[in-house]
């Protein structure tokens, strides 16, 4: 049993890093908020910040909007970024949640012409701007969204969605995972009569709304705060202090990844967060100028001379390929656990950034 | 009888939903078919007008949408190549051409710049045009280096096949232009005017002048990552701009230097 031909057609680099060896209670974990434990916990394992963000970030924390333009999201996004494991595996748990493949294909196709509700059709629009933000979200579509039925509470939650569905896009890219093995077997005749019971595992059930967690002070605090009201803002804030708190890079070389992706994205909230927090780490605000004006200085140290000029390179990109073989030459440089850290930590920064879009409208 | 007539309105009813149904997937083939090739053209119009010009054209076949922003424009011609071409066979003259513009469209692409236009064997290439791009002038000038080190790849394949090298002159300037659809109801495109694009070809001149092959001005330089080795050049009077120009010379770029 073969990939479908619209997966096995895109380009995709050998994967980065070899698996590892999973600790039980981190497999655990993932299988609590996934259903599944997937390959790439495996792959970024020795970061276990990273599996544990994943996973709950992609387990759709959100009270306001439908599990199933969850889905919807993730799929369309995924394609947008042209990202053969996220598409390649998201099609796959559709199937198994029991979409039919030529819904799919229709999707694929085009999210205008499938049978869509205008809502999940307005929804999905504003999740491919928020991905890709160029042209930024304006105040006119989230209006457009309002109409559609949406609360502002939901509408944070769509931009949660696309931009989360960025973060995987993001790692999975740039360490160039392998796709699923569960990708193929989909239509196998015995997976065929387990699925009901698969779907089960893997279905999301519906969230309560959620305070703002408390102390909300760390990076991309803004970003974080426009989820207020939806879990999805307690896994944010778990996620941004996980990576702050992870010593494999120093939290200055995180803070300077996102002030560069800020800037890339023009996130004037986020570069502001990001330029005060690295003042209090030590900087001057002229070497923060230099540093983002330039993208280089001599007060980077040679990691952070890799790291910072690469994170504006994941930005925006318009195939996987060339991204995938300048992470391998940032690679070069770095541990596996540095890289792994890195790849975590500029895939954050690209959705905190990008909630930050919707930070600055308001 | 009723039996007979029942079954043949039946089977006719059958053959009518099964047609209906064949043409309804047609249709609906044909216009998810019409998405994704409007999908296609969209990607395909974002290398060459913004984002936005290419949603107001899809949506309403036009875009009014004309704004003045800062970009920064390279403008790179070839030294002395209508001499060059005098002495050569025109099909030996294009593809020696096609092969310079090939390699540094690719090179301007690769620095996330965007050729806006080729005039003969000049390039236009803009910076921060397209989208908004923060290191738009270091893009550029790392882009020019690009070309130097290009072109010296390209001279060595020529001169290897005993054809004439090449030389050529960039000129980078950094400045204010008015962005949108120019043009005539027949042939229309994205481009931007104003003094910056004048100031890029006429500093692109002055490497003549100099005799160097990459000049960026005053403005490129404030904008400019402070590794870049520059040289200061004389300051020269040009057509059409008060006062003397001052140009400097990209010399290099030293990634391990100290930032102004």
């Amino acid at each position: 049993m073969e990939a479908p031909a619209v997966t096995t057609g895109m380009e995709w680099e050998e994967s980065l890093l070899p698996p590892t060896s999973v600790p039980p209670a981190l497999k655990a974990e993932v299988r609590k908020r996934l259903g599944v434990v997937p390959g790439w916990v495996a792959r970024v394992a020795p970061v276990p910040w990273v599996a544990r963000s994943w996973a709950s970030m992609m387990s759709k924390p959100v009270a306001h909007v439908s599990p199933a333009l969850c889905d919807l999201i993730a799929l369309v996004v995924s394609q947008d970024n042209s990202c053969r494991y996220c598409f390649g595996a998201q099609r796959a748990v559709m199937r198994m949640l029991g979409y039919r493949e030529a819904y799919i294909a229709r999707l694929e196709r085009s999210f205008h012409v499938a049978d869509l509700s205008d809502a999940e059709r307005a929804g999905l629009d504003f999740a491919r701007r928020i991905s890709r933000a160029d042209p930024r979200p304006s105040r006119a579509e989230v209006e457009r969204l309002a109409r559609a039925g949406f609360s502002p509470p939901a509408i944070a939650e769509l931009a949660y969605v696309a931009a989360a569905t960025v973060f995987a896009n993001r790692a999975a890219t740039l360490l160039a995972l392998p796709p699923e093995p569960f990708e193929t077997m989909v239509d196998r005749p015995l997976v065929r009569l387990m699925r009901p019971l698969m779907a089960r595992r893997l279905r999301a059930r519906p969230r309560q709304p959620e305070p703002l967690p408390r102390p909300n002070d760390g990076p991309g605090a803004a970003a974080v705060a426009t989820l207020d009201g939806s879990p999805a803002a307690g896994v944010l804030r778990a996620a941004l202090d996980a990576a702050w708190a992870s010593e494999v890079l120093p939290r200055r070389t995180k803070t300077l990844a996102l002030a560069v992706v800020a800037r890339a994205l023009g996130c004037a909230r986020s570069e502001g967060e990001s330029v005060l927090a690295l003042e209090r780490d030590g900087f001057g605000a002229r070497d923060v100028e230099e540093i983002l004006a330039t993208l280089g200085s001599t007060r980077l140290d040679a990691r952070e001379t890799r790291i910072v000029p690469f994170a504006r390179e994941t930005v925006r990109y318009h195939r996987p390929v060339p991204i995938q073989r300048r992470m391998r030459e940032v690679a070069e440089g770095l541990e596996p656990a540095e890289v792994l850290e890195a790849v975590g930590v500029v895939a954050l920064a690209n959705t905190v950034c990008r909630l930050g879009l919707l930070v600055d409208l308001s | 009888m009723s039996w007979a007539a029942l079954c043949a309105a039946l089977v006719a009813l059958a053959v009518l939903a099964w047609r209906t149904r064949r043409t309804v997937a047609g249709l609906e083939r044909r216009l998810a078919g019409a998405h994704e090739e409007l999908e296609r053209l969209q990607q395909a119009f974002s290398r060459f007008a913004p984002a936005e010009v290419v949603e107001d054209i899809i949506a309403d076949g036009l875009s009014a949408r004309s704004e003045k922003k800062e970009i920064t424009v390279l403008f790179a011609d070839l030294k002395g190549f209508t001499e060059l071409g005098e002495g050569l066979a025109p099909a030996e003259l294009v593809t020696i051409l096609n092969g310079y513009l090939e390699r540094m469209s690719q090179t301007v692409v690769e620095h996330r710049g965007h050729v806006s236009k080729f005039l003969g064997d000049g390039i236009l290439a803009l910076f921060g045009a397209l989208e908004a791009n923060p290191w738009q002038t270091n893009d550029a000038v790392h882009a020019a280096l690009a070309m130097r080190r290009a072109l010296a790849d390209y001279n060595a394949t020529l001169v290897a096949a005993g054809r004439p090298a090449l030389e050529m002159g960039v000129g980078v300037h950094r400045g204010p232009v008015v962005s949108g659809l120019i043009g005539s109801e027949g042939l229309t495109g994205y481009d931007v005017i104003g003094r910056t694009v004048n100031v890029a070809s006429r500093v692109e001149r002055l490497t003549r002048t100099h005799g160097v092959d990459i000049l960026v001005t005053d403005a490129t330089r404030a904008a400019l990552d402070g590794r870049f080795r520059l040289r200061a050049m004389p300051a020269v009077a040009v057509k059409g701009i008060a006062g003397a120009l001052a140009t400097f010379a990209v010399e290099g770029f030293d990634a391990d230097g100290r930032a102004r």
